[in-house]
């Protein structure tokens, strides 16, 4: 009895499953046709969201968003019929291999016109060795030097390498000094160990090295790190005249603190990641301020541009923000250029040609330009420092918004 | 009879699936990497289910492995099959050295001491940057694709060798644990103390089991450094990237027998990918969460792992038909 019950409704759940399986076939087709001229351009953004390093993976998620949603809203792009672009997000998670895998993913479930991330040298590194065997572009800004040196075809760096940016770190505080009728004859180095800590470090080595001035502290530690005090107990008895910590957020609180807390007052100038972001200040309050760090863009230097990404998400438009919009607005260009989705179209067309306007003024040089390795070669690195609850441009001079307070 | 008609139905089934899969795909490389993990946990198997030994630092002896062969190709060009022995071999007196002072330590401590060993490895290879690229990480080169080079363009050959190593190491675990060692170990695990009085050599047997594990998981880490192509000191020494988890797969799927670690890295790995590509684009570290809901539930379910629900099945099947 129950048994012939079942049977008839079964067979009425089969009717209406294959009316809606034969829908369900049926409508990509009913879609495709609906906007045959503007099938969607896709780009994979993979981010350290969970993690340690989430916090610059959201913000990095947060800059993309906004030119995307802007670019859509505007009617997307015209070139390609009005093409939308549809961002395919996913996380990096804290481990190359991982992230890696999940390049391989989303190269595999759809096609990818490029890929943007991973903020993380490490991360971005392991990625780059999923797109460039799939001919995939790969837009990032992260620091490290092998991303651009392993002579790859398929990866753009938007910023300058950590090696540049580390020397620009020393060399800029030694001009920021000088004007201020200082004269720095001892440093110290700190960082933590990672592919960017240690990478800036040696840009900082370099510089010191080329300028004379003795390090006298040049200590690295590990990720993640607990307490700070046997470092700045070091840096104490050391005798430097500035220290420059190159660490990523939490640890750039707990220097900083630390610092402060044992009325140790001699500048300090930061690496960027850790250093430039409202959590450091949300972090630190009073003991934020004056804070010096090198960066790779500002948001000062494009407010009518940034000002956009206050009003949507409440806080500045961080420098990896601001980048990650760059490498969008570079990969949007060069497909309007190349009039094709294809991934190879569009690193054809990314390849030596310069590209200007739109979220490009927010960078240093005011253009993009990528060499045969894939680095942009106008980049500059540039010095800001903490006003209250923001940061200030304050060097190079012909870029500078304010004049940088030294207090030696 | 039956069992290995089961057991070999089994392989031609795992054997046939990189056939399947799109070469240059997702799943193969999940697939590939699922077998590799595995392959590790079975190695581990041999010291933490037979001994009983809870080692929580065999990425130390892992990553030796994937350094070595990496390191070798890239300042010698010498082929990742050689250096895949030399790992082995570095990896195995590694695990001697490590195994001596570690030995007479038991339960916690022993778990603590072998995890220190990890971090220690790690320390070195971030410091040594001359020899291991430091924490940049070391690209594994792309030469001309041959088998003799151990370069494929495809993944599909590195689903095969991975499938090759799983069945090996498996077999090598077999024998062991049905050998006369497997029963030495597992008298030690029972009471050491009693071992000792009916002659059983627990020094000896011990390094032997510890040398065997630590070879096979080096080798594992030159297969893993070849798929990756791509590793840096965190990757390959990392305590929750490698050496918890192939520690957890093994529990998992239930320590001490040859199915438990293939069950536990068949459940784990995938599932892990599946909950990044369902969640992770929607809240930041859900999937982080939901995966460990998940492993915690079926710890509660089976606390001795995977494999009990097929003694359970079996136990319900013979009941039925005795009836």
């Amino acid at each position: 009895m129950s048994k012939h019950h079942s049977l008839g409704s079964t067979g009425v759940n089969r009717r209406a499953l294959l009316s809606g399986t034969a829908a369900l076939l049926a409508s990509p087709f009913v879609l495709s046709s609906a906007r045959a001229e503007a099938a969607p351009v896709n780009v994979g953004v993979i981010m350290p969201l969970s993690g340690p390093n989430a916090q610059f993976g959201i913000n990095s998620r947060n800059g993309i968003e906004l030119v995307a949603d802007e670019i859509n809203t505007a009617g997307g792009i015209a070139e390609l019929g009005g093409a939308k672009i549809n961002l395919v997000v996913a996380d990096a998670t804290s481990t190359p291999t991982t992230a890696g895998t999940v390049a391989q993913r989303l190269i595999t479930q759809q096609d990818m016109t490029a890929v943007l991330g991973a903020f993380v040298s490490s991360l971005t590194i392991a990625i780059s060795e999923v797109t460039e065997r799939r001919d995939i572009p790969l837009l990032t800004m992260s620091f490290a030097d092998q991303i651009t040196g392993r002579g790859y075809k398929n990866i753009f760096q938007v910023v300058a390498k950590a090696s540049v940016i580390g020397k620009a770190q020393f060399e800029y505080t030694a001009a920021i000094a000088q004007a201020a009728g200082a004269k720095i004859e001892k440093i110290a180095i700190m960082y933590e160990d990672t592919a960017y800590g240690t990478a800036q470090a040696n840009g900082l080595r370099a510089g010191a090295k080329a300028a004379n001035v003795e390090v006298v502290m040049d200590d690295a530690y590990p990720l993640g790190i607990t307490d700070t005090t046997p470092l700045i107990n070091k840096l104490r008895g050391s005798g430097a005249q500035a220290v420059f910590p190159v660490s990523y957020l939490n640890d750039s609180l707990l220097i900083i603190r630390t610092m402060r807390q044992q009325k140790l007052t001699i500048p300090a100038i930061g690496g960027a990641a850790g250093y430039v972001i409202p959590d450091f200040e949300k972090g630190l309050g009073e003991f934020a301020e004056n804070v010096l760090s090198i960066d790779t863009s500002n948001y000062d230097l494009a407010p009518q541009l940034t000002e956009r990404f206050r009003k949507r998400f409440g806080y500045f438009m961080v420098h990896e923000a601001l980048e990650h919009a760059v490498c969008l607005e570079v990969l949007v260009q060069a497909i309007r250029k190349a009039k094709s989705a294809k991934a190879e179209d569009v690193a054809a067309a990314l390849r030596g040609a310069k590209f200007t306007g739109g979220w490009i003024n927010g960078m240093t040089g005011g253009a993009v330009q990528f060499d045969q390795t894939g680095l942009n070669v106008l980049s500059v690195p540039l010095m800001v420092q903490w006003r209250a609850k923001d940061i200030v441009t304050v060097w190079p001079k012909d870029i500078a918004k304010s004049a940088p307070v030294w207090r030696s | 009879m039956k069992r290995w008609l089961a057991l070999a139905a089994v392989i031609v089934a795992v054997a046939l699936l990189p056939l399947l899969l799109d070469p240059r795909g997702y799943w193969i490389r999940v697939f590939t990497f699922t077998l590799l993990f595995a392959a590790m946990a079975q190695a581990w198997n041999i010291v933490g289910g037979l001994a009983n030994q809870t080692s929580l630092g065999h990425a130390a002896f892992f990553g030796i492995g994937a350094y070595t062969s990496t390191v070798l190709l890239l300042k010698f060009g010498i082929s990742p099959w050689l250096g895949m022995l030399a790992g082995g071999a570095l990896g195995g007196l590694a695990a001697l050295v490590i195994a001596i002072p570690t030995m007479r330590l038991q339960g916690h401590y022993f778990a603590l001491a072998t995890l220190a060993f990890g971090e220690v490895m790690r320390v070195i290879a971030n410091v040594w940057t001359s020899l291991t690229g430091g924490p940049g990480g070391l690209s594994v080169p792309f030469v001309p694709p041959s088998l003799a080079a151990y370069s494929f363009k495809l993944l599909r050959p590195h689903a095969y060798i991975a499938l090759a190593a799983l069945v090996v190491v498996t077999a090598i675990f077999e024998i062991i644990r049905r050998g006369a060692m497997g029963y030495r170990l597992r008298a030690i695990k029972q009471n050491p103390a009693a071992a000792e009085v009916i002659g059983v050599d627990t020094t000896r047997v011990k390094l032997q089991a510890a040398v065997i594990s630590g070879a096979l998981i080096a080798m594992l880490g030159t297969l893993y450094a070849q798929v990756a192509v791509f590793f840096d000191p965190d990757t390959v020494f990392g305590i929750a990237s490698i050496s918890i988890r192939i520690a957890l797969i093994a529990i998992i799927g239930g320590v001490g027998t040859a199915a438990g670690p293939i069950l536990g890295a068949f459940f784990i790995i995938p599932l892990e990918e599946v909950m990044n590509d369902l969640l992770s684009s929607r809240a930041a570290g859900l999937s982080q969460l939901v995966f460990g809901v998940i492993l915690i539930s079926v710890i509660l379910w089976r606390p001795r792992g995977f494999i009990t629900v097929f003694d359970s099945l079996r136990a319900r099947l013979s009941r039925s038909g005795a009836s």
